[in-house]
């Protein structure tokens, strides 16, 4: 039962992680602003007796924790509550977190399905002009602005040769340069650190015995080498997971893509505590349960390594 | 192939940062006088403009080697700050262990659980916009990276023989660990801190695009990113030059970092 | 297709590509940047929301893009008992989208559900609380009674709040179902809603008005500027509903959409703060720094020419406007002569405090810096986000010397804007103007004498010109990117475009 054990253990720092951010962005989110007045700001002839009313069908007069305690408290029911601007919550999560997933997963496949076999020719080929070549221009995808390069390619790609909607989900295709503007950036560290972890192990002693061996090189380089070496990638991509949850918000503006990014901002925006709450935790959970699956990747990849 | 890498990355570090240190100099203006009759003229079609006028018919040029300050202050400011902060933390809870350990492991696991722009819309939307604050928001978010790769190194590298035996010795914790430990946990942190570098300048010109960057009269090459992008099909030039500026600094401050690494990396000079 | 429906397919293998957005011929689809994520009329205030919700929507009244008042659901009215009571003739043999009948119960319902407990959790209700309650006459015959007379009444009944609700139907499916699938009258009506990304309609063929020229109306919320002019370039969209005054030039040249603009209710202007320990408190200082600027060069550069200039915080279609009232002039000279008497040494530093959400404001707010350096200002500016500067900044007076206020009153009166700027202890006006100003517009808003109030209102706007407690700086114009293969594109000045009447080519 090791393993049951040190899953409910996880587990139950995931849950004190999701709430100590919840708690943190609940508080501060509600320190400036007011979504009865943003409700309002529009509106010529609003009087104090408006903004009470609404602020009262809101549940903004009740005390703090009587509020953050009816969220988390709805959470364990798997009420996410209702949104001061757009109805109830839960739905709004089923949309925009598939879609937010699905860019990130499509992106990073992308990205490894480019930055795995070019970091390791790169290291295989340490000093050569294409070594050289692939680190200079993995560098120039480390060097835009990530709304930037959207633009650019919906200049290109849309405007230009009309090949791709700009923005929109109709279909497979509208993913592929949302996904490509997220993919290139990480492409770019990726193939940092698949070149530099495989020249490390690659001067291991392992190696040389492999070598010595007698094993082919191909053999010695993808199958002891490369397995070696994702352990650092598999780390790496999981402590990067937020992160690209944080460059996503971003390119989901650019290509109007409905996910938990634009969610967030929105919410942000008009003091939305439903909304950002539920996204926030939401997000908290998905990152922890990533970094839960690097762990047990870790143990795949390496049975030296003991779950503790 | 080693001096390639050193050559071109302190000569692209050493222009750039040379014109935006000298930029007082240079452009003693500032870059800041405005004239809306000249509005967005193109490159290379007025002597007096030679790469052009922005939105508000100020100089090109010189806004973009003025911006350079702003960028590169973010960027280093921020990511020294990190460095300093998350390197003194990673290395006394990695070698003491202890209570600051588990503080640090669980704040890692928050920080890492709320994406770094959500956090910084939030606050900045409470706070307000300032280069100040944001510079301190990228510390405070980017602190647990650097401590956590530090207190890995740290936990290998206390086992160490040489390690072991400064301590049998008698020697001074503080000298242990500045002295024989740090030395050996240098070569990925030069790594981290010039990918984040790069990141930063980066992160400032997503945050205008976002709504709250910092008063736009002060130039940045993010900054000017981001305003330029409503004329990219008008007038690309506005946004064109100050993203090649971040381009070869990124490139010059990386070049740089990994010449640095495989010089303090002693197998990375065998290898 | 909804994401989640279209995850499904893609992931069940359906490897084809589905390629660019597929247009069912007579189809039209409009871009705007917000999505108002809800539809309920009585609980927004959005724009957004009138743009699309005026092809789902009749009102009793509407008002044509001319502003003038047309018939609506209402086939005529009468003011009656000195505008205490409001009379209207109902059209007979209309319709909800789901087949319920419009009739004085539907008028009654509406309004009770507005000026009840469901409007008062919404932005709308305030805008109609003179009505006192809603009388039967008969089948098709309304009286409207009020507590107070109300002279904008009438064009209140054409705005959101006051649009006419299928009571079945909100009955039976709930509030829910209401916000997200609507009913209504109007010449479409919903097939799906999607939030976050579009609205489809269709033609409603029993419309009252007649059947309509589409088969089909859709809604996308693109937020970002340059993804908007994308899709109109790469023909993703047909209408651009609120294009970026800087993609203006990019339209033009482009061959395949053109601009068309009409004067619009919104205005941009920079408050001054009158009181307290700053240079501006000086009423001298404040007429410099208007007179710094040179207001028709913003126009030409920011706006690309579709603005004007203003002298009181209203356009030229709004009541009350007062043509013989002249900006005041751009005159750095005489600026610099009145901040010297005033005492303002040059390089004096100032602060504007602007809404970091518009970049087209961000790009005027740094020219202004630009004119007031000229006569020896130095400003600074603070972008500051919408909700801490609704909230924190303007109505408890924080704001520095300078402060951006931009409004569009809808019903295109000056009072809706001028009571919100001048009057004491409202919103805007966090530092206060003059008893003779609270009295003057008291005065107007209990008279139901049209002649009356235009002439209190121009006096309001001379006296708030006299005191500068302001720089208006333009009227912007209401601007639409419509491509090529739209025809009979009637463009309305307040955004709420009906597409009854509109055509698509090819």
């Amino acid at each position: 039962m090791p393993i049951l054990f040190y899953l409910s253990k996880r587990a139950l720092q995931a849950l004190l992680v999701m709430i100590v951010v919840t708690l943190f962005v609940s508080f501060a989110i509600r320190l400036t602003g007011d979504p009865a007045v943003m409700k309002l700001s529009q509106a010529a002839n609003a009087t104090a007796e408006d903004l009470a009313r609404i602020r009262e069908a809101m549940g903004l007069n009740r005390p703090f924790h009587v509020q953050y305690l009816d969220f988390i408290g709805g959470l364990f029911t798997g009420d996410l509550g209702t949104s001061f601007f757009r109805g109830p919550v839960a739905p709004l999560i089923a949309t925009a977190l598939p879609a937010t997933l699905l860019l990130a997963t499509t992106s990073l496949l992308v990205s490894l399905a480019i930055s795995i076999p070019l970091g390791v020719y790169a290291a295989t080929h340490r000093g050569s002009l294409a070594d050289q070549a692939i680190r200079v221009l993995s560098l120039v995808g480390l060097s835009f602005p990530n709304f930037w390069l959207g633009i650019m390619m919906v200049l290109l790609f849309s405007v230009t040769l009309r090949w791709l909607a700009p923005s929109g989900f109709t279909g497979p295709l509208s993913l592929v340069m949302p996904a490509a503007t997220i993919g290139i950036i990480l492409t770019a560290t990726n193939l940092r650190i698949v070149r530099t972890t495989m020249l490390d192990v690659l001067s291991a002693q392992y190696i040389m015995v492999a070598r010595a061996k007698g094993l082919s090189e191909r053999k010695v380089v993808y199958k002891h080498a490369l397995r070696n070496s994702s352990i650092a990638l598999v780390t790496y991509l999981g402590l990067q997971f937020g992160g690209l949850m944080g460059g996503i918000v971003v390119v989901e503006l650019v290509f109007g893509w409905p996910g938990m990014g634009t969610l967030a901002i929105d919410a942000i925006a008009q003091r939305d505590y439903p909304i950002l709450q539920a996204v926030i935790s939401i997000l908290a959970i998905t990152i922890v349960g990533v970094n839960l699956l690097v762990d047990l990747t870790y143990a795949v990849l390496d049975p030296r390594i003991r779950l503790e | 192939m080693k001096s390639f890498e050193f050559i071109a990355g302190i000569l692209l570090i050493a222009v750039i940062g040379g014109a935006v240190l000298l930029s007082p100099w240079l452009f003693p203006g500032g870059g800041t006088s405005m004239d809306l009759a000249a509005r967005l003229t193109p490159p290379f079609t007025d002597p007096a403009h030679i790469i052009g006028t922005d939105t508000q018919g100020r100089d090109l040029l010189a806004r973009v080697v003025v911006g350079g300050r702003v960028s590169f202050v973010v960027g280093i400011v921020s990511a020294l700050g990190a460095v300093a902060i998350g390197t003194v933390v990673g290395l006394y809870a990695g070698y003491y262990r202890g209570l600051l350990d588990v503080f640090l492991m669980r704040f890692a696991d928050v920080q890492l659980a709320l994406p770094f722009i959500l956090l910084a819309i939030t606050v900045i939307a409470i706070i307000g916009p300032g280069l100040d604050r944001i510079i301190i928001l990228m510390i405070v978010a980017q602190w647990v990276q650097y401590a956590r790769l530090i207190r890995g190194s740290v936990l290998s590298l206390r086992e160490a023989e040489y390690v072991q035996a400064a301590r049998a010795y008698g020697l001074p914790a503080t000298r242990i660990i500045f002295g024989h430990i740090l030395p050996n946990a240098l070569g990925p942190l030069i790594i981290l801190t010039t990918l984040n570098v790069a990141n930063n300048i980066l992160l400032e010109s997503s945050l205008t695009f976002l709504g709250l960057g910092i008063s736009p009269l002060v130039p940045s090459w993010g900054g000017m990113l981001a305003e330029g992008r409503n004329y990219i099909q008008t007038a690309p030039w506005i946004s064109i030059f100050p993203g090649i500026a971040i381009l070869l600094t990124v490139l010059g401050l990386n070049l740089l970092g990994d010449w640095l690494r495989d010089r303090l990396d002693p197998l990375g000079q065998t290898k | 297709m909804t994401l989640t429906r279209t995850i499904l397919l893609a992931a069940l293998g359906a490897g084809l590509l589905l390629g660019g957005p597929a247009q069912a011929d007579g189809t039209l689809t409009v871009a705007q940047r917000q999505d108002p994520a809800n539809w309920d009329p009585v609980d927004t205030f959005l724009v957004a929301w009138s743009s699309a919700g005026a092809n789902i929507f009749d009102g009793l009244i509407r008002r044509d893009e001319n502003l003038e008042l047309q018939p609506g659901l209402a086939e005529s009215w009468e003011v009656l008992e000195d505008g205490m009571r409001l009379r209207f003739a109902l059209r007979q043999g209309v319709t909800f989208h789901n087949g319920e009948p419009f009739d004085a119960e539907a008028v009654k319902y509406t309004f009770e559900r507005l000026l009840g407990d469901i409007g008062a959790a919404g932005p709308q209700r305030s805008n109609y609380t003179s009505i006192d309650s809603i009388e039967i006459v008969d089948d098709s015959t309304v009286d409207f009674v009020m507590n107070t007379p109300d002279p904008v009444m009438l064009t209140k009944l054409a705005g959101y709040g006051a649009m006419i609700v299928p009571p079945k139907y909100i009955e039976e499916q709930g509030q829910e179902a209401f916000d997200m699938h609507p009913v209504g009258t109007g010449p479409f009506k919903v097939v799906s809603y999607d939030q976050g990304e579009s609205l489809v309609l269709e033609a409603n063929a029993d419309y009252f008005g007649g059947a309509p020229e589409l088969d089909g109306l859709v809604y996308r919320f693109i937020r970002e500027d340059s993804t908007r002019l994308a899709e109109l370039q790469s023909g993703g969209v047909d209408v651009v509903h609120d294009i970026a005054f800087s993609a203006i030039p990019t339209v033009e040249a482009s061959g395949n959409a053109s601009i068309v603009s009409v004067p619009g209710p919104t205005v941009q202007s920079l408050q001054f703060k009158p009181t307290g320990d700053v240079a501006t408190a000086d009423v001298r200082v404040r007429q410099a720094l208007i007179m710094a600027v040179d207001r028709q060069a913003l126009i030409d550069a920011f706006l690309a020419g579709r603005g004007s200039p203003i002298a009181s915080l209203q356009g030229k279609l709004s009541f009350g406007y007062d043509a013989a009232l002249e900006p005041y002039p751009y005159d750095p000279e005489a600026a610099m002569a009145l901040l010297a008497e005033a005492g303002v040494a040059p390089g004096t530093p100032m602060t504007i405090d602007y809404r970091a959400d518009n970049s087209t404001f961000a790009e005027v707010a740094q020219a202004l810096t630009g004119f007031f350096a000229n006569v020896g200002v130095v400003a600074e500016l603070r972008p500051i986000e919408d909700a801490v500067f609704l909230n924190e900044i303007v109505p408890q007076g924080r704001t520095n010397e300078m402060f951006q206020f931009a409004w569009g009153g809808w019903t295109f009166d000056f009072d809706n804007t001028a009571y919100l700027v001048y009057h004491s202890g409202e919103k805007w006006n966090p530092y206060g103007t003059s008893d003779e100003m609270d009295a003057l517009l008291e005065t107007q808003r209990r008279s139901a004498d049209p002649a009356e109030r235009e002439r209190i209102l121009k006096e309001v706007a001379r006296m708030a010109h006299d005191e500068a407690y302001h720089m208006p700086l333009y009227n912007e114009d209401t601007v639409y990117a419509v491509s090529n293969r739209v025809e009979n594109f009637v463009a309305a000045p307040d955004r709420r475009v009906r597409y009854d009447e509109t055509r698509v080519t090819e």
